[in-house]
């Protein structure tokens, strides 16, 4: 998919993302320390149910999966809560994974992370879940990438 | 709703951070690891030269090989020096065990399950604690001491021996414990006090949970990982490593299940000799994830049997059987190696040779519930060999699903009799031995139970010589028995009122105030009111020790040097120290050592030097390395000849140095270790000239019929209570958490995973009792009771569950037994029937957090 980057926002470092679901909860994360780009992954007319849709954020070297599932999920946007994103790179150590029965799938040591539940891994050798892509719909329904909960594995920063 | 911390930033040690070799604290795996410290303040850079990785951070790393640093990677202690420092744990790029940085999600976590005040690990213990009346409040060591000392004086002098002092201590590697702190629980407790009632971390008695294998000459530690990459067919018996051992199974054998370890075939393997990617078949009552992750790669090679509780000898003698009626031993081999005259026993009673094999074969499905032709594939492919003349490569892995079965040492007997049989022990790519759970680090003076009712046995059940009212002085060290313990409501019942009858007693007619009050009023309180005085030696402030009356501080993990081996290579490696303990928490050696130090101060005030002398086994301990050669030193002689090994302890280091570990680091050297040329050596797989036994020969053993399930099951399966409580529940591991989760209860990432205690329920058993994913149930029978949060899932079959066995919220022992196997008393924790029932309403917080998604389904 082609991105395009129409602008980036500030975060500042150390003020928490007092972000809030549909069922008004506070969220699995504190904020990001980082400051990152604002980039366009898609438009919300266009995704439909299951059928994941990869893109690179925050930069060309990383790869995002996006994903409408259908049913609400912690972090989700758009009007059933129910679209997410994550970094594409498993957490235990680096392989792409692939979006596959309604789970992220490592395909090489078989960790698998529930993205209804901030991709955490429900099974499998991974650590931690995968780094959820904070999005936002812009009012033409364009999906924003605003930031990312977690690190990318491979890096030491994400930006 | 957890609130979990993510980061997106992780600080680069600069390129002076101290670097130590460690070894993970958790599985048995062992998986190397590598720690990083620095002081606050400072950070390395990107490029390679600038940090002490020696890594160009610039470019992102690659998968399956690359740097693995995450965010549960990185933590930051405070010194004693007052100091803040940086701690960065990450896998080995050196190990043979965790080849390419592999890692589990336990050891993922090493970093972040070190002591601070600023994280949830601040729930660490730093000081003595005595209850005070009601309440736990701090006191110094010495006075401490000084209370346990006299009480445990006051028992031996009243008593004239040690038989109300009952004990319960770890036995094991890694985790903090390791060869060092074995070595002074066993000196305190076995060479200076004679403790007789002392039971194993997670049993009610002191015994081998092997002892059907060991008594034949088979130690259960005889392969090595690499023949895993070896083997021809991988037979996992009630063993999940997948879960359990992570690292093995990706590493070791899921790449020969794929083919991927050809290469290492072709050079190890004879001239010649056919191989392909391996078979393997999964023994258990559970599809296990071990089971379907291999069906992922080719279901045509998988072969899983699934025989009913409690009936796997039965199972194991069935498919030697087969072995024999197809002629897949050989006789040469076995004359050579085995006792001819036993095997006429075995031949009788196991194989039952007398009764016609099709009537046999009939019988045994009838009983295990698996149809003949599994078993007779399975014997195929253990046993069959390869063309002529080459025999078939199995390595046999069991774990717990066979030791907690009912009739353990049959159970384990009739395995490792099954490997024998197929001369699959002793040459590479075969091996019969457990899959371990822990790792191992004992070295110990001889122990008061030489072995099963075969041999002097069997052992004390101090579980119940205490829940009858007996015994005086409770000592329990580095465990949880009011989660691990079978038939545990009842124990933690009756140990709470034991203790509570003392607490109760120290209060009538006014709380004791000067020290020598406090041990004369405990010793006449447990003689007023049969009562219980409870020590606890812990890291934390456990289910346990909330009963206690004097709790002591221990050291962890990474506080201290010590030494273990893992399971699946007895690779010895030394596990540095890189941070201080809490407050005033010392290594279980130092504790032992000052116990016994105060405990010859008592008697030598009396004018009895001859029995302090015993208890000043210590006073020249200054190191752990003094610890450790000590231990050492307790070995036989080992300048013997390689082909002498299987006279070794399994265990064996005598001759190894912290120096010598320090210098072969990683690659670490395998136990059992000899002295050749006046250096140590170590020993990649046993038993390939001389089983361990007097005469070298492994020593057949005759399994008893089948007799059904003992009363305390049994009762389950008549009429109406056959009606009243229709499930069978057996029980187990998971691979989020580890044992009793005595540091993962303090980490988001693991409570949020697993908040509950769970169990497994077929869709058919879920949709007649109404129950999905996440709704709370009650499990219950006579024993006991629990609630458990519910996963659908066609892992077990209908009216089978399987339940988490420990979680800090909750234990399935409650509801387990109180039968063990009258030759070696070890419990049945995995089989007993219960009764199950939707808990009304819900909590909507929990279904929203935690994951309700199959946990063996990759597809």
């Amino acid at each position: 998919m082609i991105l395009s980057r129409r602008r980036t926002i500030q975060v500042l470092s150390g003020v928490t993302m007092a972000s809030l679901t549909g069922a008004g909860r506070a969220q699995f994360w504190f904020a990001p320390s980082l400051t990152y780009p604002a980039v366009r992954v898609g438009n919300i007319r266009n995704l439909q149910n299951n059928q994941p849709v990869t893109f690179n954020y925050p930069d060309a070297r990383a790869q995002g999966i996006l994903v409408k599932l259908g049913r609400p999920a912690l972090g989700g946007v758009g009007p059933n809560r129910d679209i997410v994103a994550f970094s594409a790179a498993c957490t235990h150590m680096g392989c792409p994974v692939v979006y596959k029965n309604g789970r992220l799938l490592c395909p090489c040591h078989y960790s698998m992370f529930d993205p209804a539940k901030a991709a955490q891994v429900y099974q499998g050798l991974a650590g931690t879940g995968l780094p959820q892509i904070q999005l936002r719909v812009a009012p033409n329904g364009d999906i924003l990438a605003n930031a990312i909960n977690g690190l990318i594995w491979g890096r030491v920063r994400n930006v | 709703m957890s609130n979990m911390n993510r980061r997106d930033a992780l600080p680069i040690p600069p390129a002076n951070a101290t670097v130590h070799n460690t070894v993970c604290q958790y599985c048995t795996v062992g998986c190397g690891y590598k720690v990083y410290t620095w002081p606050v303040g400072t950070q390395g850079g990107l490029a390679a030269n600038q940090n002490a990785f020696g890594v160009d951070l610039r470019n992102p790393q690659t998968p399956l090989g690359g740097l693995v640093y995450t965010e549960t990677m990185h933590s930051i202690v405070t010194r004693k020096d007052g100091q803040q420092y940086h701690v960065v744990i990450v896998p080995a790029g050196d190990s043979p065990i965790n080849l390419k940085r592999d890692h589990s999600s336990r050891g993922a976590t090493n970093a972040v399950a070190t002591w601070s005040d600023a994280r949830a690990t601040r729930e660490r213990l730093k000081y003595p604690l005595l209850r005070i009346g009601d309440q736990f409040q701090v006191i110094p060591w010495d006075e401490a001491l000084t209370i346990l000392a006299g009480v445990a004086k006051g028992i031996r002098d009243k008593d004239g021996n040690d038989d109300n002092i009952a004990v319960k201590a770890f036995d094991h590697g890694g985790s903090g414990a390791g060869f060092e702190n074995n070595w002074g629980v066993g000196k305190l407790f076995f060479d200076a006090f004679s403790v007789k009632h002392i039971a194993i971390h997670n049993r009610p008695a002191y015994n081998s949970e092997v002892w059907g294998s060991r008594e034949r000459g088979v130690h259960e530690l005889n392969y090595d990982a690499i023949d895993a990459r070896l083997a021809d067919t991988i037979v996992l018996w009630g063993a999940n490593p997948y879960e359990t051992a992570s690292v093995f199974y990706t590493e070791h054998m899921l790449p020969n299940i794929q083919g991927a370890t050809s290469g290492e075939k072709q050079r190890n393997l004879l001239r010649g000799e056919p191989f392909g990617p391996a078979y393997l078949i999964v023994v258990d009552p559970r599809r296990t994830s071990s089971l379907t992750v291999a069906e992922q790669v080719d279901k045509a090679r998988t072969l899983h049997l699934r025989p009913n509780l409690g009936t796997d000898y039965i199972l194991a003698n069935a498919i030697a059987r087969v072995i024999w009626e197809r002629r897949y031993y050989n006789m040469q081999y076995l004359q050579n190696r085995t006792d001819m005259q036993k095997f006429e026993e075995y031949k009788e009673k196991s194989l039952k040779l007398d009764t016609p094999y099709a009537e046999f074969m009939a019988r045994v499905t009838q009983i295990t519930g698996v149809p003949r032709a599994d078993i007779e594939k399975a014997a195929d492919w253990i046993a069959k060999p390869k063309g002529a003349n080459f025999p078939r490569r199995t390595l046999t892995i069991y774990e717990k699903g066979m030791i907690w079965n009912m009739k353990n040492y049959d159970q384990i007997a009739a395995l490792v009799q099954m490997n024998v049989l197929s001369q699959n022990i002793g040459r590479a790519g075969t091996g019969c031995g457990r899959l371990g759970g822990h790792q191992e680090g004992y070295v110990r003076p001889p122990s008061p139970t030489p072995g099963s009712i075969y041999n002097g046995g069997p052992p004390v059940n101090v579980d119940k010589y205490l829940t009858d009212g007996k015994g005086k002085l409770y000592w329990v060290i580095g465990t949880n028995p009011y989660l691990s313990t079978p038939n545990n409501q009842l124990f933690r019942k009756r140990i709470r009122e034991r203790t509570k009858a003392l607490s109760d007693y120290l209060g009538r007619s006014g709380e004791p105030g000067r020290t020598e009050e406090w041990v004369s009023k405990i010793l006449e309180g447990l003689e007023a009111t049969g009562g219980l005085f409870m020590v606890v030696q812990d890291i934390y402030l456990t289910h346990t020790a909330m009963d206690a009356h004097l709790v002591l501080p221990a050291s962890a993990w990474g506080e201290a040097n010590q030494t273990s081996i893992n399971c699946n290579s007895r690779l010895l490696r030394l596990y540095e120290k890189f941070m201080d303990p809490p407050g005033e928490a010392k290594q279980d050696w130092e504790i032992c050592k000052l116990v016994g130090l105060k405990m010859a101060e008592l008697y030598r005030a009396e004018g009895k030097g001859d029995v302090a002398a015993k208890f000043e086994f210590g006073k020249n301990w200054n190191t752990d390395e003094d610890v450790f050669l000590d231990g050492g030193n307790s070995f036989p002689n080992n300048a013997i000849p390689a082909s002498e090994e299987a006279t070794l302890p399994a265990e064996c280091y005598r001759g190894v140095t912290y120096a010598f570990l320090r210098q072969v680091g990683q690659q670490g050297i395998r136990t059992p270790v000899r002295i050749e040329n006046g250096r140590p050596v170590g020993t990649l797989r046993r038993y390939s000239v001389k089983f361990g036994t007097k005469d070298g020969k492994f020593s057949w053993y005759g399994t008893d019929d089948w007799e059904g399930y003992p009363p305390e099951v049994a009762k389950y399966l008549e009429g109406d209570m056959a009606k009243k409580y229709p499930f069978w529940m057996t029980t187990g591991r998971a691979q989020a958490i580890w044992q009793t989760m005595y540091n993962d209860r303090f980490l988001p990432e693991k409570m949020t995973v697993m908040p509950m205690p769970y169990i497994e329920m077929h869709p058919q058993d879920a949709q007649a009792l109404g129950i999905k994913g996440g709704d709370l149930v009650q499990v219950w029978n006579e024993e006991g009771n629990g609630t458990f949060m519910v996963y659908v899932t066609d892992a077990v079959r209908p009216g089978l569950i399987f339940a988490l066995q420990y979680h800090h919220l909750g234990t399935s022992n409650s509801m387990t037994s109180g039968y063990t196997d009258p030759k070696t008393t070890i419990p049945w924790y995995k089989g007993t029937r219960v009764a199950i029932r939707k808990i009304r309403g819900s909590l909507p917080d929990l279904q929203q957090t935690a994951s309700f998604l199959q946990q063996n389904k990759f597809d």
